[in-house]
């Protein structure tokens, strides 16, 4: 019992850590994509932004210390439970703003560039 | 009269077909509807629905497209007669109504203008009004508003006038009959229709190399074109009819939930096959060639459509060219993923011993590695739909409800002349010498060109 209780406080834990981590990343740049280097919907954000002259902050989680709890952490900020990939993931002023479908449908009905001068990643 | 003697001449000719019917805004749509009128008449008095169908129906499926349209363009004779009635017409029957006013509208066209205006205002009343001021006007009496006598001349008019009642109503309940009987052959069609499906399901399942989602895609594809062609009509007579804004609204938002539909139906026959959708074996050929990414490509629909949405206000030009610029960044954004998705997948392919025979292990594990970085290519077929749907969507929020209206009509032609141009190309003559088959198609497209466009006038 006590190490049933040790094995979930240790889950506990990490989630905990991932989602820390997320946060703490999220807030230190105006856009942050969390992306996985082989993940091709994730180079397609990227470009997607350099287009618009934002050069978001990259955060491949393969290559990061506690990439899976963050990953982990996405995936429950999202509310995404399926096996399907979590990233791309986009925060934008700290905030979040979604996966590829939420970008691009925030970029269609105009208020992803309100959002990106906001936060001070657009200037004009 | 002296039009409706020639009108009777060339009664035998066979009736003008819808192309014809355009052209009669003038005096001479009087004439017309004489002819068309004594047509009618001799298929009310006793001849079957197959010949009544054939004697008025030219190259086109059945009388119910011919007749909501002259009754709507009386309405608009009438309003070149300078009469007062109001044109909002809300469905065939009162459109019916409209339709017997002609005819006696015809026989009074000596009597007053006062009284002429009094026929056409009535035109969007009952049918029970429309009888008793008849009566009360032709029948009851002998004598007119002033209340002098009248001579034989006018009595004489005046049984006339009833007599083209008399017409008129009958034909309004042959037009009622038809109406019935086609209501009932269409619901036993669409019976018919869905046992076929459910039969060609199976029969379908066994032909191809056993993927039977892509069938079931392939049906439900087509059933949805036939949903979009009722939505089309209705938007089409909707707009033709002046529909108020809040009816209008309902038709669009049936239109916008129709597209989001057809996103469903791809995105749950990409999972199982993804191939099927993104080569768009589902569409005809002319749609296969601007295929981007297993549909449409925003910008380039929005390009195409945006012309021809005139007039537009200056806020509305900037929404849009705001709309066609961000969707143009989503498709480049998203052709780049494709792009290293594509690099990706023909790497593992390749492996690192395309000459070399391979071992088999090798092998199957590269094409293991492949088979999982196409999962991928679902994700792209997903976000690509997504981008087709937002954009919709945007357009609906830009327009107003009745330019929204025509920019879904125009969609919805626009596409369906894709696909008539599929057809059109598979069955042009294919001759050895060039120029006889250069002449073929020219004359081909000649043909077609009055059928089809009084095809899509039709609505």
């Amino acid at each position: 019992m006590q190490y049933q209780a040790a094995v979930a406080w240790g889950y506990m834990a990490a989630a905990m850590e991932g989602l820390n981590r997320v946060e703490r990343l999220a807030s230190e740049s105006a856009v942050v994509v969390f992306s996985v280097s082989t993940c091709c919907m994730c180079h397609a954000v990227k470009r997607l932004f350099c287009g618009m002259g934002v050069s978001p902050a990259v955060v491949e989680l393969d290559h990061e210390p506690h990439g899976d709890d963050m990953a982990r952490a996405l995936a429950r900020l999202l509310g995404c439970h399926g096996p399907s990939a979590v990233v791309p993931v986009v925060f934008i002023g700290g905030k979040l703003v979604g996966a590829m479908d939420r970008v691009m449908a925030a970029h269609i009905n105009g208020s992803l560039v309100p959002l990106l001068k906001q936060a001070g990643a657009l200037w004009l | 009269m002296k039009a409706r003697d020639q009108g009777e001449g060339d009664r035998n000719t066979g009736l003008p077909n819808q192309l014809m019917a355009t052209n009669f805004f003038d005096q001479e749509g009087a004439a017309y509807f004489g002819e068309l009128e004594e047509a009618l008449m001799h298929g009310v008095a006793g001849i079957t629905s197959e010949q009544e169908e054939t004697s008025f129906c030219t190259s086109r499926p059945p009388t119910l497209e011919i007749f909501p349209s002259w009754p709507i363009r009386f309405q608009q004779a009438s309003k070149t007669e300078g009469s007062t009635d109001s044109g909002s017409v809300q469905n065939t029957i009162s459109q019916m109504n409209s339709e017997e006013s002609p005819g006696s509208r015809k026989a009074s066209s000596e009597l007053s203008g006062k009284q002429k205006e009094e026929v056409a205002s009535d035109a969007p009343q009952t049918n029970q009004k429309l009888k008793t001021q008849e009566k009360r006007r032709l029948v009851g009496s002998t004598s007119d508003k002033d209340g002098k006598e009248l001579d034989p001349k006018t009595l004489k008019r005046l049984s006339q006038n009833r007599e083209a009642a008399k017409k008129s109503r009958l034909r309004k309940k042959a037009y009622i009959q038809q109406l019935e009987s086609s209501r009932i052959k269409l619901t036993q069609l669409e019976q018919d229709l869905q046992r076929a499906r459910a039969q060609g399901l199976f029969l379908g399942g066994c032909g191809t190399d056993g993927n039977v989602s892509s069938v079931v895609f392939d049906m439900e594809y087509s059933r949805w074109l036939d949903e979009g062609c009722k939505n089309t009509m209705e938007l089409r007579q909707g707009l033709e009819v002046h529909l108020p804004d809040a009816d209008l609204r309902v038709i669009v938002d049936k239109c916008l939930t129709h597209y989001d539909e057809l996103s469903q139906l791809k995105a749950t026959a990409a999972k199982s096959d993804v191939f099927h959708i993104i080569t768009g074996m589902w569409a005809t050929p002319a749609e296969r060639c601007f295929l981007w990414m297993g549909g449409f490509k925003p910008s380039e629909l929005l390009r195409v459509i945006m012309p021809q949405l005139d007039p537009l206000t200056e806020q509305q030009l900037v929404g849009l060219y705001n709309l066609q610029q961000s969707s143009q960044q989503a498709e480049e954004a998203l052709y780049q993923g494709l792009e290293q998705f594509q690099h990706s997948l023909a790497n593992s392919v390749a492996g690192d011993s395309l000459i070399e025979s391979a071992n088999v292990g090798n092998y199957m594990g590269h094409m293991a590695l492949a088979i999982g970085k196409l999962a991928n290519l679902e994700g792209f077929v997903r976000q690509a739909d997504n981008l087709r749907q937002q954009s919709l969507h945007q357009m609906h929020r830009i327009l107003t409800i009745r330019q929204a209206a025509r920019c879904f009509l125009a969609i919805d032609e626009y596409h369906s002349r894709l696909r008539a141009l599929s057809s059109l190309w598979a069955s042009r003559p294919r001759e050895n010498l060039m120029n006889e088959s250069a002449v073929a198609v020219t004359t081909e497209l000649q043909i077609v060109q009055q059928p089809v466009d009084g095809h899509f006038s039709g609505f």
